[in-house]
């Protein structure tokens, strides 16, 4: 079932009702996408798979959603991540942006907002693979 | 000096009325009234938006959004009293029991206000799942919000339940057979068998040995007495089933606990007994714990429903959960009740019917059915012989089985998900719904939608992206364009309604309709609305669709994404059911949904009515509303009341337009003198209110023909706030102005609509500002009125910066200079007389260009010509 030319992504957040939106939405556009609501079992799933697109909160219990990120940007520096978050503050804004995140979305988001970020990183990364 | 400053200097010059507040401090008080009141409908109407699908939310964002709302409230009532002497200290309490309302919410625990012990189907809805059990908030739900018809009864609630173990005392005894199943494991050895056994039947014995909650018989009693007058009849039979708290939702408990069936009322308490026990034999607690519920979780309500002596019945399958690909409704049948057949005891006729209008059945097989399971007249059920005759012929006609598919596939639609139903057919042929759940559909099925892309890619597209998406949803079915009433008589059932235009009239086929979709149209008209009502897959304003569809063409809506497809693409319906949940079901939609209730509906419209009092302000809105008429009203009081030897009592204006308008001036801003009870426009001198005066009165703007609608009510509000004559100050208070030279604060309310505009106009630049506040206060304030968005696209070309959230629409302009200040003031004026009865007339967004246009031509005479605006002037 898995389809190599199709773009992967993974979401990370705590909040069940945030997976269980982006993973159709994400579908239907076309994306093979994983849900994870524990940083724990996202961290081991990184580190056996290979994401193009990373999409996590930040603010979760256990793993912090910077530490998570950093991980996935050490182990593929080509994987984009985008950051999705209730708490914004412009500190831990321009910490992930020092860490490479590709952009930053503040809760609650439009679906529709976070497709278009979705494809613009996947261009990014189909760029960078050409 | 800023702008605060100069007005405190002004009102300085004003002698204190009152020793402890001065009018300055007051209206400072009002001004803080005003800008707290537009932060709290901002918040409500952007909540409102969350509801619509096309945001992510979580819980975190409903707890801050209700905290912060609370916040403002507080402050707002607080601002009222100061201003008011705290006359409604009251409001604090209205507040303090919807805040609770609200907390405990967002705290999980579910607020249901004295949950009764029994509560009537009629008044149970899915949101009461938890006092009610699924099947019974599923049945409530099918007959109340989609008006299908079900059994009468009621649903003997959770509630009950737990007083009933109280009664019993059985804690101590459950948790002992919780801790004995934790230490048996998996070890389920003879011996542990009998123990639990031995165990459970104790519980069973206690419950079902007659020891009732007092309350609970004469409820059980009440309850009885209501439905068997109701039905005429002396003596009534029930269906008396089990609905626990998880059962017929994600886990079907199937044939775990106990159902009775033609049980007459007066033994109707013990089968209620009986069935609560039924939940403590070993094999229900097994379950239970292998699902992984948790003993405190399990409650037991029980639904009790009229026995209907049914001719024929059976289940019903949306789909086929072996081939769902193909798109076939499952149905089996057998004569009199379905019971044995639910068991698998008896074998019953089978059918397989097109889930695609006009449903042709395309297989039907009929078995031999020697027996059938009859109601008993004394009551209880036995087998009986079917007739010869009978024996082998179908148990179901061709429209039998239709009517009965299509009233599946509509509750199907609403769930967004496929469906397991128990029906019957009554003596009378009439269908009543015995039971929906959730099919559980295969894995697998999910596993091929992986490919869901590839089709969508693949399907070829009509239309795309126009218009505007009423309810999300996707259909599937054959084009019928409605041009005429004669059509709605023929339009079939499972059609996809495409017209020129959204209209009441099409209301009455809409349950028929698998989706809608028109040229030109309102989203937030009578027909979106019941649309939404039963969830039924809308786009309007597509601006094409009688174009590009016509009748008898196949196609798929997808009013989710809003495309139309050529053909049936019925993978997107598959996957739209397969999502993992749906988001009209999800804890955090329904939590949001059930805080807005407390938040945004609006009881407290009229001022006259006796529940106009803190008393009668059921939500945040109501109590926004109170306030803000409160504090107008106060501030007309304390001019009036403090200075009636002053020039600055209330005055009212009187000009060739009737809208009832009290001026207080505070400093220079007209030139009436003392013991003038009226005023002219031409003695206004606040350079902002004499030229918004100038815009309101220019001719051809106040159009003075009524409007002719069908909206009746709607329209006689808005005469009668006009109506001047013998109109007190009190009555007409609603209307008032307060001006300074330089400044002025209007708040305006025609008919159900609001109005406020706050104007300060000076030589120097920096300080001017200009800001426009509009609420439609009729419609439903988190849909988008057309009115909003034509005052809203109005003042976006004449250099406001506007926010449109719902029915709010804010408009802010600053910094030009004086004359360009003045010609927005007068565009301003011209803005709410020409806008003040345009809902009506505004049916769709390509009429909105046009108003814009006629607005722009009329109003041109205002506009001076090559005006430098941000500079000095020249």
């Amino acid at each position: 079932m898995s389809d190599e030319s199709k773009t992967r992504i993974l979401v990370l957040d705590d909040e069940p009702i945030v997976c269980k939106r982006l993973k159709p939405a994400l579908e239907k556009a076309g994306f093979e996408v994983e849900t994870f609501t524990r940083s724990a079992k996202a961290m081991e799933r990184v580190a056996e798979q290979k994401f193009n697109i990373v999409i996590t909160d930040l603010k979760m219990e256990g793993v912090d959603g910077i530490q998570f990120l950093t991980r996935v940007k050490e182990q593929s520096p080509a994987t984009e991540v985008i950051v999705i978050t209730g708490f914004a503050t412009m500190d831990t804004a321009k910490e992930s942006y020092q860490k490479g995140v590709f952009d930053f979305i503040a809760k609650p988001f439009k679906l529709a907002a976070i497709l278009e970020v979705v494809k613009k990183a996947e261009q990014r990364v189909r760029a960078a693979q050409a | 000096m800023n702008i605060l400053d100069r007005l405190k200097s002004a009102f300085k010059a004003w002698r204190k009325p009152r020793p402890n507040y001065p009018f300055a401090f007051l209206f400072r008080k009002f001004q803080g009234v005003l800008e707290l009141n537009n932060a709290i409908l901002e918040r409500m109407a952007e909540m409102g938006a969350k509801l619509s699908g096309d945001y992510v939310f979580d819980k975190h964002y409903i707890e801050e959004a209700t905290e912060h709302l609370g916040d403002l409230v507080q402050k707002l009532i607080y601002e009222l009293n100061l201003l008011s002497d705290q006359k409604y200290i009251e409001l604090y309490s209205a507040f303090q029991r919807i805040q609770t309302g609200i907390q405990r919410e967002v705290a999980g625990e579910r607020w249901v206000p004295d949950v009764p012990y029994i509560l009537p189907l009629t008044a149970v809805n899915r949101d009461l799942s938890e006092e009610t059990g699924a099947k019974s908030a599923n049945l409530g739900e099918v007959k109340n919000a989609m008006g299908i018809a079900v059994a009468d009864g009621f649903a003997i609630t959770t509630r009950a339940f737990h007083d009933m173990l109280e009664h019993c005392k059985l804690a101590p005894a459950i948790d002992e057979v919780s801790r004995f199943i934790k230490e048996v494991g998996d070890d389920w050895t003879e011996t542990n068998e009998t123990r639990l056994d031995e165990l459970t039947r104790q519980i069973r014995a206690r419950l079902t040995a007659g020891w009732v909650p007092e309350p609970l018989t004469g409820a059980l009693h009440r309850a009885v007495y209501d439905l068997t007058r109701e039905a005429r009849k002396d003596q009534l039979f029930f269906a008396v089933r089990s609905s626990a708290t998880g059962e017929d939702s994600e886990y079907t408990f199937a044939g775990q606990h106990e159902s009775l069936l033609n049980v007459p009322s007066e033994q109707l308490l013990e089968a209620y007994c009986q069935v609560v026990a039924s939940a403590y034999t070993p094999g229900a607690w097994r379950y239970r714990v292998s699902k992984g519920f948790r003993e405190q979780e399990m409650a037991m309500a029980v639904c009790c429903q009229v026995m209907v002596p049914a001719r024929a019945s059976g289940v019903l399958y949306t789909m086929d959960p072996i081939a769902p690909e193909r798109d076939a409704v499952l149905v089996s049948a057998v004569w009199g009740l379905g019971g044995p057949l639910v068991a698998g005891a008896v074998q019953g006729d089978s059918y397989r019917v097109d889930r695609t209008a006009p449903h042709v059945v395309r297989t039907m097989k009929v078995v031999q059915k020697p027996r059938m399971l009859k109601v008993q007249p004394g009551g209880g059920v036995d087998w009986e012989t079917v007739p010869e005759a009978l024996q082998h012929r179908s148990c179901l006609s061709t429209l039998q089985l239709q009517e009965l598919v299509r009233t599946a596939l509509f509750i199907e639609r609403y769930y967004k998900r496929a469906q397991d139903i128990e029906w019957a057919f009554d003596e009378n042929a009439r269908l009543l719904l015995l039971q929906t759940r959730p099919l559980k559909l295969p894995k697998e099925l999910r596993r091929d939608l992986c490919r869901i892309a590839d089709v969508v890619e693949a399907a070829s597209v009509l239309i795309s992206g126009k218009g505007t998406v009423v309810q999300r949803g996707i259909a599937t079915g054959k084009v019928f364009v409605v041009r005429s009433d004669d059509d709605l008589l023929r339009f079939p059932h499972g059609a996809i309604l495409v017209t020129a235009q959204t209209a009441p009239r099409l209301a009455r086929v809409i349950r028929k309709a698998g989706g809608i979709i028109t040229d030109m149209g309102s989203a937030t008209g009578h027909m979106a609305t019941v649309a939404r009502e039963f969830r039924v897959p809308t786009v309007v304003d597509t601006g094409c669709a009688t174009r590009v569809l016509h009748n008898g063409d196949e196609i798929t809506l997808d009013a989710t994404e809003n495309v139309i497809y050529r053909g049936l693409v019925p993978e997107l319906c598959y996957f739209e059911m397969s999502e993992e949940e749906v988001f009209e079901e999800s804890l955090e939609y329904r939590l949001l949904r059930r805080i807005l209730r407390m938040i945004s509906p609006l009881n407290v419209l009229d001022r006259y009515s006796a529940t106009f009092a803190p008393s009668g302000c059921r939500t945040i809105h109501d109590i926004t509303r109170f306030v803000h008429e409160k504090a107008v009203e106060e501030l007309i009081r304390l001019s009036t009341a403090q200075s009636r030897r002053r020039s600055t009592a209330a005055k009212r204006l009187v000009m060739g337009i009737p809208l009832g308008l009290l001026v207080i001036d505070i400093d220079g801003g007209t030139t009436a003198t003392e013991g003038d009870r009226e005023l002219r426009p031409e003695q206004m001198t606040s350079t902002p209110m004499r030229a918004f005066l100038e815009g309101l009165r220019e001719p051809g703007l106040w159009g003075t023909e009524p409007v002719s609608v069908d909206f009746g009510s709607f329209m006689s509000s808005v005469t009668r706030t006009f109506s001047t004559a013998s109109a007190s100050p009190e009555e007409i208070g609603r209307n008032l102005a307060v001006v300074s030279r330089e400044y002025m604060n209007l708040n305006l309310r025609l008919g159900y609509h609001f109005n406020i505009i706050d104007a300060y106009v000076v030589e120097n630049i920096n300080d001017n500002y200009a800001y426009f506040r509009f609420l439609g206060g009729v419609s439903e304030f988190t849909r988008r009125s057309r009115r909003a968005r034509l005052i809203a696209e109005i003042l976006e070309r004449e250099g406001f910066r506007v926010e449109v959230r719902g029915d709010l629409v804010v408009g802010r302009i600053k910094k030009l200079n004086q004359e360009a200040m003045k010609t927005r003031m007068k565009l301003l004026g011209a803005l709410v007389a020409y806008t003040r009865q345009l809902d009506v007339q505004l049916e769709s967004d390509d009429q909105l260009s046009e108003f814009v246009e006629d607005f722009e031509r009329r109003s041109a005479v205002l506009k001076p010509i090559n005006l430098q605006e941000r500079g000095r002037q020249p």
